[in-house]
């Protein structure tokens, strides 16, 4: 069994920036070019080793590639250069109720989004009850999700992506769903897999939820790595550059 | 093959999401699933009425079958042509419509337009339910053709895929390709033998004779086209009650085959990008 969970090397990721996207044959055919744009480097050769059973952070201000470096490792995007290696099944969590039909029911709802995340049938059914009552819906489990409020929406989302089990667990600033109560079940959900020996990967704004949860945290900075490191010491400096907000 | 395993690992996907096109779409109608019947057979009468009744079109008698009867001929060929057209026009926009999905959750991304076809392919196979019903009403001994009109299913299902994972990629790139599409099916549903028969171009053909000083006849452009092969061999197993011409299995074999591998290379060539596209 090796220790790393995730292997990141030397990735970069370049997007291109339209200044003037034509995406009719038309414009194709008379100006004989279908775009205008310019290459924007999400990420800069980045390298970075997620240790199993860890919960890893990743920090850094707007645009600073978070998301995008996510979007990588979950399979969404793919590097322009380096490699992203797995170690186990991972499952990502970017948005939640991603892929629900708002005119079936909850229950079929529930398979439905199981199965993109990648559970069987099977898993779903063991899961099934889990699933309902860690989202509080029981009630309106045979109603269409459209008829849901916001709140049910997501809790729902939220209760089926954290009962996929998987080994390595990327999430993206969702853990702001809910009520306080709710809040309160997705950390003790949390911590339950990191007891687990789970990894999880996080995006997070909020620097006492990163440093209450995250053992590992990555600083990135317009792409590139600014530090890695314990989430305390890392938080820190990453608070001392920003310059008169200490939060 | 690595590629061929991984579908089959999703498959389960592949039939949660085929449900989700299927019980989705028709939630809040009265008449539910009865509706996927409405179209063929409003287009049934409607053709039977201006080329049976008006235009006095003729096919031949169904050979050895026995039968003449306008609507259950043109059936025979329309419901194959439907099921393309329909598998083309909602496959087209299924990557686009579902960007959502794509750009946050990774999974087997060739499940979306496969789903579609599975979804039509579930109301086709009422509508030629019907059909075959239709069939043995007039009079027709369809039985022992049962397992062959699968057959052909299976190998217009294949074609009908390939021609839409071809095209739901090109329609990501250009959104016209939807509204292109709509014009070439109009023009491609009258190239093809459907609300006339055969015979009549292979008529045509002989008068005019050699195209341009060729040898190149009317019939020999007129066969490029696949759906030629797909309508006859349908009418063939269905209508005439008779094992297909050689000649269009082949073509329809190859045609399936070669439609469906190239449509499944182009879409694996294109779908690690497409999350960024949308």
């Amino acid at each position: 069994m090796k220790n790393i969970a995730v292997s990141v090397e030397h990735v970069s990721k370049t997007f291109r920036m339209y200044h003037e996207r034509n995406q009719t044959i038309k414009s194709a055919i008379m100006r004989g070019r279908t775009s205008v744009h310019e290459e924007f480097q999400a990420l800069k050769d980045v390298s970075l080793e997620v240790p199993v059973g860890s919960t890893y952070g990743l920090i850094g201000r707007n645009g600073s590639g978070k998301s995008t470096l996510l979007k990588c490792l979950a399979n969404i995007y793919y590097p322009n250069q380096g490699r992203i290696t797995h170690y186990g099944r991972i499952a990502a969590m970017l948005e939640i109720g991603s892929g629900f039909h708002s005119e079936l029911s909850g229950r079929e709802n529930i398979f439905l989004n199981g199965s993109i995340l990648g559970m069987t049938k099977k898993q779903v059914q063991a899961k099934f009850d889990e699933i309902v009552e860690f989202s509080g819906v029981e009630q309106f489990i045979d109603q269409p999700v459209k008829n849901y409020s916001s709140g049910m929406y997501v809790r729902l989302g939220f209760s089926i992506a954290i009962n996929v089990d998987p080994e390595i667990l990327v999430v993206d600033e969702v853990l702001a769903v809910g009520d306080a109560e709710f809040q309160d079940k997705c950390f003790g959900k949390f911590r339950d897999l990191k007891k687990a020996g789970k990894t999880v990967i996080l995006v997070s704004h909020s620097m006492s939820t990163v440093t209450e949860m995250c053992t590992d945290v990555a600083w990135l900075d317009k792409g590139q790595l600014k530090a890695v490191g314990k989430a305390e010491p890392t938080v820190k400096k990453y608070l001392a550059s920003i310059p008169g907000d200490p939060e | 093959m690595r590629y061929v395993k991984e579908i089959i690992a999703s498959r389960e996907l592949l039939a949660n999401l085929t449900m989700r096109e299927i019980r989705g779409k028709y939630k809040r109608t009265v008449f539910g699933q009865m509706w996927s019947l409405a179209n063929p057979l409003a287009l049934m009468l409607i053709y039977t009425f201006v080329f049976s009744l008006i235009f006095r079109v003729k096919p031949a008698v169904g050979d050895p079958s026995g039968l003449d009867v306008f609507a259950v001929w043109l059936l025979c060929g329309l419901l194959p042509w439907t099921f393309l057209s329909t598998v083309i026009n909602q496959g087209l926009v299924t990557l686009v419509d579902n960007a959502n999905l794509i750009q946050k959750v990774y999974f087997t991304r060739i499940v979306l337009p496969l789903s579609v076809v599975g979804a039509v392919g579930y109301n086709w196979l009422f509508e030629m339910g019907v059909l075959v019903a239709a069939l043995v009403v007039v009079g027709a001994f369809v039985w022992p053709w049962i397992p062959l009109m699968f057959v052909a299913m299976a190998l217009l299902a294949l074609f009908a895929a390939g021609l839409m994972l071809m095209l739901c990629i090109a329609n990501v790139y250009f959104r016209d390709t939807k509204y292109l599409m709509t014009i070439v099916l109009q023009m491609w549903m009258y190239l093809t033998p459907i609300i006339y028969p055969f015979s009549l171009v292979e008529k045509q053909s002989a008068s005019v004779g050699g195209l341009l000083g060729t040898s190149v006849t009317i019939v020999d452009v007129y066969n490029l086209n696949p759906m030629v092969h797909f309508v006859q061999v349908f009418r063939q197993i269905l209508y005439d009650g008779r094992w297909p011409d050689g000649v269009e299995w082949l073509w329809c074999v190859g045609w399936a085959l070669g439609t469906f591998a190239l449509g499944v290379v182009v879409f694996r060539k294109n779908e690690k990008k497409l999350a960024e596209i949308l």
